[in-house]
């Protein structure tokens, strides 16, 4: 082989990738800032609107409740993750026997299709026949109006979110917690500290980067949240759970506007990567 | 190496190939395809014509495919005209679709074919000529069957409940919910039976079997939308809108979805449905043994004057710009809509063809002494509305039911809120 | 004694993870007017549902799918994501950050911008109800790339070399070498992958509308959410369990490679 070729080589292998970066990726970018200015509805030709869809995100009513909604998401869904997968890992971190198997069993969700979990809590958060209003009637407690009360909707589905995605978490922290070496450890029980105290002090500051990643990985799938409320819901009720994902959907695939879509599209893929960058200053920042 | 890159170069290539083959390429003009619904019977009755058509003609035949299976038929179409897979004719198209479609330039506008004004005058009552008529004056669907929605009732019920006539207007329709709910509150208090039952859906199309029907039936027939604006915002709304809401508020019909482990209906849970002409053969196929039922007009507003319209589901039939020659379609789709057809295809359908004159015509009366409860509908078939030929309709329904919702399910709203915002969004809409 | 009820503490914590599943198993097993009061066990079994729901929808045409799509997907990302992980990690070229900075670019490109102009791409392509549409836009992985490159990286040197003086060819290196002796990193690519492109349903809805094209998530979705279903609950969670089971018995076999492989997404911060 000749020294040319080996110079060309590497742009063979790599001219694949390019190929589809150009076609799959940096094409769409542009289109989408191009269609934000149009109105399209693909059957008829494109016509050039200006700035209406913007208008018209500001005022947009549904826009704004689906921004609502998926705040509501990630607030209660981020906290509870990180308790209750902090928690689990730190006691899996113990020395226990069996320990795969209860950690194949918390993961087990996490492998599963999100259609599966959906259709399968649907009928759990069922109003008259679901397993968990029926558990609470035998408890002496009343029923809950987990997805047909407007205020329990979307905190019903980040429970179940968490529910699926726990285990993946735990296992993150489980690396994380493993890292802490344990001669720090040794030397906070000399000085007779207590477990909580130990927790705080060495444990919390040293998974600071893990627990900054299951922030934004919760983030970015808090946004993308779609076959949950799609399935479950369908947005309601009184569009309760009607998620930035679904909202972009329904505009798109429902109605035909592409170009508002893309509007929709193209802000919340700058909001996204503007909360992960504030994420990553305010947490990391607390070292 | 360079068997990589060529590869790779030819995945390129074939691609864009792929883009400029749009087209079918030329199509014989004596050959036309045709796509009905996929409705076991509505495929049998497109067999028997599509047969018979190319027995009398062997030159110019015609083949025919049900509408492929997807989540819908309109999705699959809208697929097609995208794609430009279209068929020649197709025969399920929802009303409310076609001025999306015409919108788009790609549906035949069929007045400009030979013999079409004359035959269609001579089918169907002039409004309903008016009313598939676009707002660019051209005709682009020819009306083919409707299912009027009428109100079903239990005859033993009613009769429990000691009422000679089923209900007709909104206050007897509330004192009867009153009497039947009285009688069926469990020990616990929770009433396990209802007068009515809508489902409690916020679905666009959900409408049509509820809000649309109650507001054809109060305002003689009145349009949702007239010059892209709404038309809606009128007291006949308003009072739909109380009277559903009311009927939820005090659990004359049921706020949570009902289970259909069997038919609510059949098994007398509910004592009335707003439905269609669909319901009889399946509830005489279901009925327990001395189960009696019939139907009658959607109730109205007590001060209401005048005939009882209704909506009708109205699907009509489409020529795509795509087919090679639209005058020989026209000619096919003539032979499946002229007297003895419709006749046909009632028989096999049970679904009414919305010609004119349906239950004094001759022809047809065998078949109603046949079916009686078809007459109810054939009367009804007189009175009856399909959409307004604006597009964006789906959205518009939408928006109705968004504030359906939020008033009727929910009580959040005044009714008169409601349909105002109601109409304040569906003219955002036509403003766009 | 603590110890006990530690125990029982976790299996109380597995059970809440593990006990849905069965239910639903259970659920779908049994008559469908049981499916409302089932706790434990149903008084009978019973294939009905099942029996139902393979009449009403393609469900095996549907695994079939997404089989052949998942597998076409996950074999792309291997070939060309270890092609450009080894170019970006062991050869020296012009631009070779530039492209890297591409990759990391792709992966934090949130989807949200591209949905509606990568559908619009399929239908001028007329790929709109093809495989086309739901194979080759996932032919490609950021993350893919990013994991050969980082394990390429670590593959001793005279290995590359003794195979450079053999006469091999960069493609052979990559295919012959490098592969066997990155394992790991296959493994982890190609669950992620399969995992991935397999549970994918948003994609397919969009630019598949033909049934006979659907990938199973897909399938099963439809169903639960449109009419065919009837309000039948227990066709309804048949159709979930037969979408679980493939993976569920994948992972039964493979399950420390599922859990490392998951792991590992995390490692690339």
């Amino acid at each position: 082989m000749n020294i040319n070729s080996k110079k060309i080589v590497p742009y063979f292998l790599v001219s694949p990738y390019i190929i589809y970066f150009l076609i799959f990726i940096a094409f769409p970018v542009v289109f989408s800032v191009v269609l934000t200015f149009h109105k399209w509805n693909i059957i008829s030709p494109m016509q050039y609107t200006g700035l209406t869809n913007y208008v018209h995100l500001i005022h947009d009513e549904f826009f704004l409740k689906s921004l609502g909604n998926t705040l509501i998401f990630l607030v209660i869904h981020i906290p509870l993750q990180i308790i209750i997968a902090l928690f689990l890992a730190e006691i899996l971190n113990q020395h226990i026997k069996f320990r795969g198997f209860f950690r194949a069993a918390f993961f087990l969700p996490v492998i599963v299709s999100g259609v599966v979990v959906t259709i399968l809590w649907q009928q759990l958060y069922g109003f008259d026949t679901g397993l968990l209003n029926r558990i609470l009637i035998f408890l002496g407690l009343g029923r809950v109006g987990w997805l047909v009360n407007p205020s329990m909707a979307m905190p019903s589905i980040a429970i179940m979110a968490t529910w699926k995605n726990v285990g993946l978490y735990i296992i993150l922290f489980l690396v994380g917690l493993q890292t802490v070496p344990k001669n720090y450890y040794e030397a906070a029980d000399l000085e007779g500290a207590t477990h909580w105290q130990k927790f705080k002090s060495i444990t919390l500051p040293m998974i600071n980067p893990t627990i900054f990643m299951v922030v934004v990985l919760s983030t970015i799938g808090g946004f993308s949240l779609f076959i949950e409320p799609y399935i479950m819901t369908g947005g309601g009720p009184l569009n309760s759970t009607l998620s930035a994902v679904l909202y972009i959907y329904k505009q798109g695939f429902f109605y035909y506007h592409m170009g508002y879509s893309a509007t929709l599209g193209l802000f919340f893929a700058v909001l996204i990567l503007g909360v992960v960058m504030f994420q990553k200053k305010f947490i990391e920042k607390d070292k | 190496m360079i068997k990589w890159w060529v590869n790779i170069v030819f995945l390129v290539f074939f691609s864009l190939f792929q883009i400029s083959c749009g087209s079918r390429g030329e199509r014989n003009p004596n050959h036309l395809i045709y796509w009905s619904s996929n409705n076991t019977q509505e495929i049998e009755f497109a067999r028997y014509i599509v047969n018979g058509w190319n027995k009398k003609n062997p030159s110019e035949t015609v083949s025919f495919q049900p509408v492929p299976e997807g989540q819908s038929s309109e999705e699959i179409i809208l697929a097609a005209v995208v794609g430009k897979t279209t068929p020649d004719i197709y025969s399920n198209m929802w009303q409310g679709d076609v001025e999306d479609y015409a919108h788009a330039g790609v549906l035949v506008a069929l007045d400009t074919l030979k013999g079409f004004k004359d035959f269609i005058y001579s089918r169907c009552d002039s409004n309903v000529v008016k009313e598939v008529t676009s707002p660019d004056g051209h005709i682009y669907q020819v009306p083919w069957k409707i299912n009027p929605i009428m109100l079903m009732y239990n005859k033993k019920i009613i009769h429990h409940l000691g009422l000679k006539n089923p209900p007709q207007t909104y206050s007897q329709f509330d004192s009867a919910s009153e009497k039947f709910k009285d009688e069926n509150i469990d020990k616990d208090g929770y009433v396990d039976r209802w007068f009515g039952y809508s489902e409690v859906l916020v679905t666009w199309w959900q409408r049509f079997f509820d809000f649309y029907p109650l507001y054809l039936a109060a305002s003689g027939g009145a349009p949702l939308v007239k010059d892209y604006k709404a038309a809606f915002d009128n007291e006949y709304a308003v009072e739909v809108f109380s009277f559903l809401r009311n009927l939820y508020a005090n659990d004359y019909f049921a706020k949570e979805r009902l289970s259909t482990r069997q038919d609510i209906f059949l098994s007398g849970t509910i004592a009335t449905r707003f439905t269609g002409p669909w319901e009889i053969s399946h509830a005489n196929k279901f009925k327990p043994k001395g189960f009696e039922f019939n139907f009658t007009h959607m109730p109205v507003p007590d001060n209401h004057k005048g005939p009882v319209y209704t909506y009708c589901d109205p699907k009509n039939i489409v020529i795509f710009k795509t087919c090679p020659n639209a005058q020989l379609a026209w000619d096919f789709i003539k032979n499946m809509i002229e007297e003895k057809n419709d006749l046909m295809f009632l028989k096999m359908t049970n679904q009414i063809p919305r010609r004119k004159n349906l239950e004094t015509d001759s022809l047809f009366s065998d078949y109603f002494k046949d079916n009686p409860k078809m007459i109810e509908f054939a009367r009804q078939a007189k009175y009856v509305k399909g959409t307004d030929p604006y597009p964006n309709l789906t959205e518009v329904f939408d928006i109705i039911s968004q504030e359906y919702e939020a008033c009727v399910i929910y009580g959040k709203k005044s009714p008169q809120k409601a349909i105002d915002d109601a109409a304040k969004q569906v003219n955002l809409l036509y403003m766009k | 004694m603590k110890r006990i009820i530690f125990y029982i503490f976790l299996c109380l914590c597995a059970l809440v993870f593990l006990y849905p599943f069965i239910w639903m198993l259970l659920a779908s097993l049994s008559p469908e007017n049981e499916i409302g009061a089932l706790t434990f066990l149903p008084t009978s079994l019973s294939l009905n549902s099942y029996a139902q729901m393979l009449s009403k929808i393609p469900i095996t045409r549907a695994f079939i799918n997404s089989m052949f799509v998942s597998s076409m997907v996950t074999l792309g990302v291997l070939v060309f994501g270890s092609m450009v992980g080894y170019a970006l990690s062991r050869l020296e070229f012009r631009g070779r950050n530039l492209i890297f900075f591409i990759v990391i670019f792709t992966m934090t490109l949130p989807f949200q911008i591209t949905l509606i102009p990568q559908y619009i791409l399929m239908v001028k392509f007329g790929w709109v109800d093809t495989y086309w549409a739901l194979i080759v836009p996932g032919l490609m992985n950021a993350l893919g790339i990013i994991l050969f490159r980082q394990y390429f990286k670590s593959i001793p040197q005279d290995l590359i070399d003794a195979a450079r003086i053999d006469g091999c060819g960069d493609l052979q290196i990559i295919f012959r070498i490098l592969w066997p002796n990155s394992l790991p990193a296959l493994v982890t690519v190609g669950i992620l992958t399969f995992m991935t492109s397999w549970n994918d349903v948003l994609w397919p809805l969009i630019v598949i509308r033909n049934d006979h094209l659907m990938t199973m998530p897909q399938l099963v979705t439809l169903f639960a959410v449109g009419g065919a279903a009837e309000s039948q609950l227990g066709v309804k969670l048949a159709a979930a369990t037969l979408l679980a089971l493939p993976i569920v018995i994948a992972y039964l076999f493979f399950q420390k490679y599922f859990i490392q492989s998951m792991a590992s997404t995390g490692i690339k911060e």
